[in-house]
């Protein structure tokens, strides 16, 4: 899981060079906000207009040159967690029953129902994956300020960032720590340890908030983040934008 | 550049805990000084720093800074005139990239885009890291010793008049810490080094401040203090390596003669 990964990157493929990457990354923010919602305000059971956004996505991201084996393990693993949530949908009363036992019951609507969603929820997914994958996280993160995303939730977004790196080493070490001193060879000690780690590691956490804090102050901080300055959107992330909304309503008139 | 930067008188501080980390503590620094701040951990070296740059506000006594008391009115300004580098690097550079960090103090400062350009070009030439290699690393992906030059870019970017340091030699290998030595000796600022590492201290300050149980036990020539093992070990301290070893005493019993002849006709004191 998370906790093995050594070495922590999430734009692997920022430094490509495709008609996607000359995108400022705003206007990238913006194509992947669109199509998801689009993509989630759709009604279920339209399954043409996902098809059509599908192809629009497998387009992009065959532009943007990224790499596909990571894109999909990415979702691959994200979609474990989805699922946790997605299973509930499929057990809703409504339509014709097709399979029961006892009081659980699969009907055609629950169905219907989980496809739908689970379609929506794996197109926003390749969707999100590919924009983090593409583009820098600064830059990412610059964007969300120039759509003016309030800037306090952008600086808390952007010390996650900074120290989900940190914290996976000082895991890490402590749990070498243990390995050192034979505390992992029986499961349930390993349990045992694992919650203490946890329980150390957020404290030291919440430690590690103060003195940073206090780094903060010492260099001028008075509780807003310094305002930036961007790069101008041009024409061809007008055109891509054009053409991003035409591409989504055109999805939606097929039903209309 | 003011003439005397620092100087406290009757400053203690207690913790919530009741524990007294200082203890009437007087003290002054001339400009341009650069004065090692030495004694065992929980000596209070950490929390005298924090009150150089009003993270720490005295709750008896008083501090001043240039021409300013260190009070929450004065804040702003004295944080611009003394920049504190912490001891571990990882909790300095908050920002994803090493560039967005080192502008952190000088956007804070509310200065044009240029000028920020222009304080971290020049931060980053300071300190021997090349803008075009460095800028847009992310910060997490840098050495220790790439990461402690970044922090103290950060902190020279805001240009202030005194550098407090925190252990600054710390975690470092040989060579860091000798670039890190290198870096210091060239920076013509008022200089505050809290550390243990006593040979940084000899070879770059010479003046050396004791602390012990949140008390100023000596305070006075460097050469002086880092010879008297009794003292020295009194305070759980030990003598610099280049000293401790016993053909390097020999040749420093002449110095040590010379240098106390001086050391009284200074007036300087033990306490």
């Amino acid at each position: 899981m998370l906790l093995h990964i050594s070495s922590f990157q999430l734009d692997i493929d920022s430094q490509r060079a495709s008609p996607w990457h000359q995108l400022v990354p705003q206007t990238r923010v913006l194509c992947a906000l669109l199509f998801v919602f689009a993509t989630a305000l759709t009604p279920n059971g339209h399954w043409w207009t996902w098809t059509i956004y599908a192809i629009g996505l497998a387009i992009g991201i065959r532009l943007s040159r990224s790499t596909l084996s990571v894109l999909l393990k990415r979702v691959a693993i994200e979609s474990t967690f989805l699922g946790v949530v997605l299973l509930g949908t499929l057990f809703r009363q409504g339509g014709t029953v097709l399979w029961q036992w006892g009081s659980l019951q699969i009907t055609t609507l629950g169905l219907m129902i989980l496809g739908s969603v689970a379609f929506k929820a794996l197109l926003c997914l390749l969707m999100l994956n590919l924009l983090v994958l593409t583009t820098p996280v600064p830059a990412l993160l610059n964007a969300l300020i120039v759509l003016k995303v309030p800037p306090l939730l952008v600086a808390i977004l952007a010390s996650m960032y900074r120290y989900i790196a940190v914290l996976i080493e000082e895991f890490q070490k402590m749990r070498q720590a243990a390995t050192a001193r034979n505390l992992m060879r029986y499961s349930r000690w390993q349990r045992l340890i694992m919650g203490n780690m946890i329980g150390s590691l957020f404290i030291r956490t919440y430690e590690r908030g103060d003195r940073i804090h206090q780094a903060m102050l010492s260099r001028g901080y008075t509780g807003l983040p310094p305002a930036v300055t961007f790069s101008k959107v041009r024409q061809p992330d007008i055109k891509v934008l054009t053409l991003t909304v035409i591409w989504l309503l055109l999805g939606q008139i097929i039903y209309l | 550049m003011h003439h005397n930067p620092i100087s406290i008188t009757q400053l203690s501080h207690s913790y919530p805990d009741g524990t007294e980390a200082l203890r009437q503590i007087n003290l002054s620094i001339r400009a341009t000084e650069r004065v090692a701040l030495v004694g065992a951990n929980g000596s209070g070296k950490s929390t005298l720093l924090l009150h150089l740059n009003g993270i720490l506000l005295p709750q008896t006594g008083e501090v001043v800074i240039g021409e300013l008391s260190v009070a929450a009115a004065n804040l702003v300004a004295v944080r611009n005139f003394v920049g504190l580098v912490f001891q571990n690097p990882d909790d300095q550079i908050f920002m994803p990239t090493v560039w967005e960090d080192i502008s952190f103090g000088p956007m804070n400062q509310g200065l044009s885009q240029e000028a920020v350009l222009h304080r971290v070009h020049h931060a980053m030439l300071a300190v021997g890291l090349d803008y075009e290699t460095y800028a847009a690393r992310i910060a997490s992906n840098l050495s220790g010793g790439e990461k402690k030059r970044v922090a103290i870019a950060g902190v020279l970017a805001m240009q202030p008049q005194v550098l407090a340091l925190d252990e600054p030699s710390a975690q470092l290998d040989p060579r860091s810490r000798r670039q890190l030595i290198q870096l210091l000796h060239q920076l013509p600022l008022t200089q505050v080094i809290a550390t243990h590492d006593l040979d940084l201290a000899l070879e770059l300050c010479s003046r050396t401040i004791v602390l012990s149980h949140g008390q100023i036990v000596f305070d006075g020539s460097t050469e002086v203090v880092m010879n008297d093992r009794a003292f020295l070990e009194k305070h759980a301290l030990e003598m610099p390596l280049s000293y401790a070893r016993p053909y390097c005493e020999l040749q420093h019993q002449c110095e040590l003669q010379h240098q106390a002849v001086q050391n009284r006709i200074a007036g300087q004191y033990y306490r």
